[in-house]
């Protein structure tokens, strides 16, 4: 069996075959390495399970590119009076927040409340994991998964429909990113109140679907009915997917929706955060 | 009643505790508990479910807020130190976990802090060295509990705190997590113990404290707790034929003597530990050395037994 470096002493002067130091990791000869930080290590290690965790490769990057290949395929490519923009275009904007959605909705609720459930936010606390170290990690966590399933999105689009010229990059950048950090700290607020991962499955699937539908991958606003807009027009998901599609695509939206995302990023992070302290 | 011995000066203790108090919507699991233990002392804490156990030593970890009390844990207080405090604690919980698709070497990277000592060697020690690539999910309950015992032992803790510590193990690999006890307490590590199992704290603690419905019963080295509720020894051994029954009257004034009884030639002598002695030697002034003489001695659970058999207010699981 060939023994794998574990653990390194602080200030250890890292070599792969060191006698004196057989839990040293590889690393520069004669450069000493700074142990990580316990957040930096819970991040290395949420990050790693994050590819081996099924439901987040199925929600986050398998179902909103499948779905968006459908959605998109069934509208064709052609404007018209009635849907003046390119509706596959209007699909592959919209669909980033199918991304932030399913991680915010389905992937951070789960997997936080099993752990929660099944007592490693216990052990991590016992650990001496620092108070803020584990809705760090959630967050970049969240983060990293939008950003590799939205460019995972754009490379299957970019090849099929094409991606949609970007009107205004500033906004569209600052509504994927508030709008990303809203609901990853909606998925950890949720994940953190919610009693097990059935419950978080249960009420993530509730919240994530009518968000979809109505919100982002559904028929147009302009075929619904005026209470389903109504009801379209209040969902938080919408009002994201709202700020960033409306810049992207050159329509006009005004910063109001920006605005709002920036309003519900601040309270959701904030009250996440305050939950999920060790 | 707490025999703990009384603080020195010059060596505070690593956990103090006065007063302890803790309730779970209005049912009160921890009432006014009192608990010392100096350094390099292995002190079991000894209950039945919903003594509070647990529940005390979470919050000696700053897990728990008490609602009353003083509780100073390496000179910190957990409540409002915690994030000084745990670095220095080794803690193996019960009910808790790892994520299922973790692999040991990669908990052990991750829970593995700036002094880690060597988790070569600690891999090694509890057989998990040949199964670093296995997945939380995957390991057996046994596989787990070494798993969780080398990550408290990992960061060299100045206290560790082991909760139902040998759980779900085979007898094999329970005496081998005794062993490694027995290995900290040489180290000089200071080790709390929780547990129901009377045997392992027989086999490991220099002292016992033991708990009932959120409060200290009695604390004492094992045979302390013995002595004081262990009952009687019992001294068994057979006459010859035909000897006169008042040479039982002498045998009832040795001293340490409570009883004597008698069934044909066979006598059974009740008493203190100090009459084993004294009825030996009476019998080998006499002459009379048995060939079947037996001793039978109450043990720590017998002991704990009798000392728990009082009502209790609750028997619910304040873990």
């Amino acid at each position: 069996m060939t023994a794998t470096p574990l653990a390194e002493p602080a200030g250890a002067t890292t070599s792969p075959t060191s006698p004196a130091n057989p839990t040293s990791r590889p690393g520069r000869p004669g450069r000493p390495r700074r142990h990580p930080s316990a957040t930096r290590r819970l991040v290395a290690a949420e990050l790693r399970l994050l590819r081996r965790d099924p439901l987040t490769l199925t929600f986050v990057f398998v179902f909103p590119v499948i779905s968006m290949l459908i959605i998109g395929g069934s509208f064709g490519t052609t404007p018209d009076d009635a849907f003046p923009v390119n509706p596959a275009h209007w699909y592959v904007a919209s669909y980033f927040s199918v991304v932030i959605g399913a991680t915010g909705l389905i992937m951070l609720p789960v997997h936080i409340a099993s752990y929660r459930e099944r007592g490693v936010l216990r052990r991590f606390a016992a650990a001496g994991f620092p108070r803020w170290s584990f809705a760090l990690a959630e967050l970049v966590l969240g983060l990293t998964a939008v950003s590799v399933a939205g460019v995972v999105l754009l490379a299957v689009a970019a090849p099929v429909y094409g991606v949609p010229a970007v009107d205004d990059p500033v906004r569209v950048v600052l509504g994927v990113l508030l709008g990303a950090v809203a609901f990853v700290s909606l998925g950890v607020l949720l994940g953190s109140v919610l009693p097990s991962a059935r419950a978080a499955q249960a009420v993530g699937m509730l919240l994530f679907f009518p968000s979809f539908l109505l919100g982002v991958g559904g028929p147009p606003p302009a075929v619904m009915s005026p209470t389903l807009a109504s009801i379209s027009d209040a969902l938080p998901l919408k009002v994201v997917t709202d700020a960033v599609r409306e810049p992207w695509l050159g329509l006009d939206g005004g910063t109001g929706g920006l605005v709002v995302v920036g309003l519900l990023a601040v309270v959701t992070t904030a009250l996440a955060a305050r939950r999920t302290a060790l | 009643m707490d025999t703990s011995p009384l603080p020195s000066p010059a060596a505070p203790p690593v956990i103090s505790v006065t007063g302890l108090r803790k309730s779970y919507d209005g049912r009160v699991v921890v009432d006014d508990l009192d608990l010392r233990v100096d350094a390099g002392e292995v002190v079991g804490l000894i209950g039945a479910n919903g003594a509070g156990k647990t529940t005390t030593v979470e919050c000696l970890q700053g897990l728990r807020r008490a609602d009353a009390g003083a509780v100073r844990v390496l000179g910190f207080d957990p409540a409002r130190d915690a994030e000084r405090l745990r670095p220095l604690i080794g803690s193996q919980l019960q009910d808790s976990g790892l994520p299922d698709r973790l692999r040991v070497e990669e908990a052990v990277r991750l829970f593995a802090g700036p002094d880690a000592g060597d988790a070569e060697e600690l891999l090694e020690r509890f057989g998990l060295a040949h199964r670093r690539r296995l997945h939380f999910a995957t390991m057996s309950g046994g596989e787990r509990q070494r798993l969780f015992l080398v990550l408290a032992l990992l960061n060299r803790p100045r206290l560790v705190i082991l909760d139902e510590l040998t759980q779900g193990l085979d007898p094999a690999a329970r005496r081998e997590v005794w062993r490694s006890v027995q290995q900290l307490r040489a180290d000089g590590t200071t080790v709390l113990l929780v547990t129901h199992e009377l045997e392992e704290a027989e086999a490991l603690c220099d002292r016992v404290v033991v708990m009932q419905a959120g409060r200290v019963l009695d604390s004492g080295t094992p045979e302390e707790l013995v002595t004081r509720h262990g009952g009687p020894v019992v001294v068994r051994f057979g006459l010859p034929a035909g000897r006169p029954a008042h040479d039982l009257v002498a045998l009832r004034a040795l001293p340490g003597v409570l009883d004597v009884e008698r069934r044909g030639d066979r006598v059974a002598v009740h008493g203190r530990r100090s009459a084993i002695a004294h009825v030996g030697a009476w019998l080998v002034a006499r002459g009379d050395v048995p060939d079947d003489l037996s001793v039978t001695s109450p043990d720590l659970e017998g002991a704990l037994l009798a000392l728990l058999d009082t009502p209790t207010t609750t028997t619910e699981d304040a873990a």
